[in-house]
């Protein structure tokens, strides 16, 4: 009874996930997207699909959680590709962010304007790298 | 005597261990490169330079590249499609997304410095992530290539408040190293990379599609076409592309010459019905509908919906 409730609750769950990342598919239903022609695999794809779309939404609600309001954060998780939505779930807080923090301690300091001088690094503006 | 070597010695131990592995093979490897078809020396002049903000490096460079590439963005309004409060900065996959938002071909570029010279050479700026300090405190940073000079092995960049930074390579390499030697270019649609290859070039356009700049996704594909006219993807793509804009000719063109060269290509046969089929030329539809189906493989079920439409229709 229970194993039967949840296996309709998954299959109900399934289907709404894939009817609501249906959009971003071919908008033409008897016509193959060129992104399927890319792909080829169709069993690895529908599993791909459903993580996918799991995928978008965590790395949706990342972004929601580093300042991004929920409107924009849709706009940009639906702008990137499935290979780039893969490579920022989960790391969207770990992963490389040019900005330029320039928050620095003064040990570190000294290191950085050493390293800079040798030409190791490129902190300070006003540094001329060695050869 | 004994001491002072082996003084040194630890120093020189513990200073490796702060820096990590320091070397720049791929500075060394453009020194002996003489045979190269580079250009000693070249420069992109006429890249625009926005100053950065606080933080803005990403959104600056970023705008740089886009209106070399004839997008007239600023840096303000891309701040709204990359920057990450919580992060203070910009992400790769974002200055890639961003890219193909306001209607250019994102491209990354393989991690070699010789591609990155050979962009710039050919009159494409280069955009790079830098790491500026070290692989344990990092400082990352999104900067500019518009040129360099492979005598006095430099390059020069728009970054940060620099319109003109002159940093020497082996700098260079070692702070862009830290970065995993990540570059990408930004061009209008129709432009092949100097250095592209089929599937990256072919992925880059599909890209676009997917970002509903059909337009473009159309010119990418017809250039690269021109290089791989076998690509199946980019074939069945500049169909689908031009379908899109309701441009069925075209469309038809695509789909038939994808036919031909690709005789096993359920994909091509199915979309040839289909585009026939709006056509109202439901015989001839018909006919490669069922060959879409008979081909079988992962499109079949896209393949007998569109011959039970075709035959609906018929009757």
């Amino acid at each position: 009874m229970n194993l039967r409730f949840m296996r309709i609750t998954s299959r109900v769950l399934i289907a709404g996930m894939l009817s609501l990342s249906l959009p971003m598919q071919s908008a033409y239903a008897a016509m193959v997207g060129t992104d399927q022609v890319a792909s080829s695999a169709q069993s690895q794809s529908e599993r791909a699909r459903i993580s996918s779309f799991l995928e978008r939404a965590d790395v949706r609600q990342a972004m929601e959680n580093q300042g991004i309001d929920a409107a924009a954060a849709q706009a940009r998780v639906a702008a990137l590709t499935d290979e780039e939505v893969q490579t920022v779930a989960g790391k969207l807080d770990t992963m490389p962010a040019g900005g330029d923090i320039l928050g620095i301690l003064f040990t570190i300091f000294i290191v950085l304007l050493v390293t800079d001088i040798l030409g190791f690094t490129k902190v300070f503006p006003f540094t001329r790298s060695a050869r | 005597m004994m001491f002072q070597i082996s003084a040194r010695v630890i120093a020189g131990v513990c200073f490796s261990i702060l820096l990590g592995a320091c070397a720049t093979p791929q500075t060394q490897a453009l020194r002996h490169l003489h045979s190269a078809p580079l250009p000693l020396q070249a420069e992109l002049a006429e890249v625009p330079f926005y100053p950065q903000e606080i933080h803005q490096c990403g959104p600056a460079s970023l705008a740089m590249l886009l209106n070399a590439g004839g997008d007239q963005v600023t840096p303000q309004q891309l701040t709204a499609q990359v920057y990450v409060p919580g992060r203070a900065g910009s992400l790769q996959v974002e200055m890639l997304s961003a890219t193909r938002r306001n209607g250019l071909l994102a491209y990354p570029l393989a991690p070699q410095l010789a591609d990155v010279l050979a962009e710039v050479a050919a009159g494409s700026p280069v955009l790079v992530l830098q790491n500026l300090a070290l692989s344990w405190y990092p400082l990352w940073h999104f900067a500019v290539v518009v040129g360099y000079d492979l005598e006095r092995e430099e390059l020069i960049l728009r970054s940060g408040l620099e319109r003109r930074q002159v940093l020497p390579f082996t700098t260079f390499e070692y702070t862009w190293a830290r970065a995993e030697h990540w570059a990408m270019l930004a061009l209008p649609p129709g432009t092949l990379p100097h250095t592209a290859t089929e599937a990256g070039y072919v992925a880059s356009a599909v890209a676009l599609e997917q970002a509903g700049h059909m337009q473009g996704a159309l010119a990418a594909y017809e250039s690269g076409l021109q290089r791989w006219p076998l690509n199946l993807t980019a074939r069945i793509g500049s169909g689908n592309a031009a379908y899109a804009q309701g441009d069925m000719r075209r469309a038809e063109i695509a789909y038939r010459q994808a036919t031909q060269d690709h005789p096993d290509s359920a994909s091509a046969f199915n979309n040839l019905a289909q585009v026939l089929a709006d056509q109202k030329q439901f015989a001839a539809a018909l006919v490669y509908a069922k060959r879409a189906v008979d081909l079988g493989g992962p499109q079949q079920a896209v393949a007998r919906d569109t011959l039970r439409q075709i035959e609906l229709n018929m009757h």
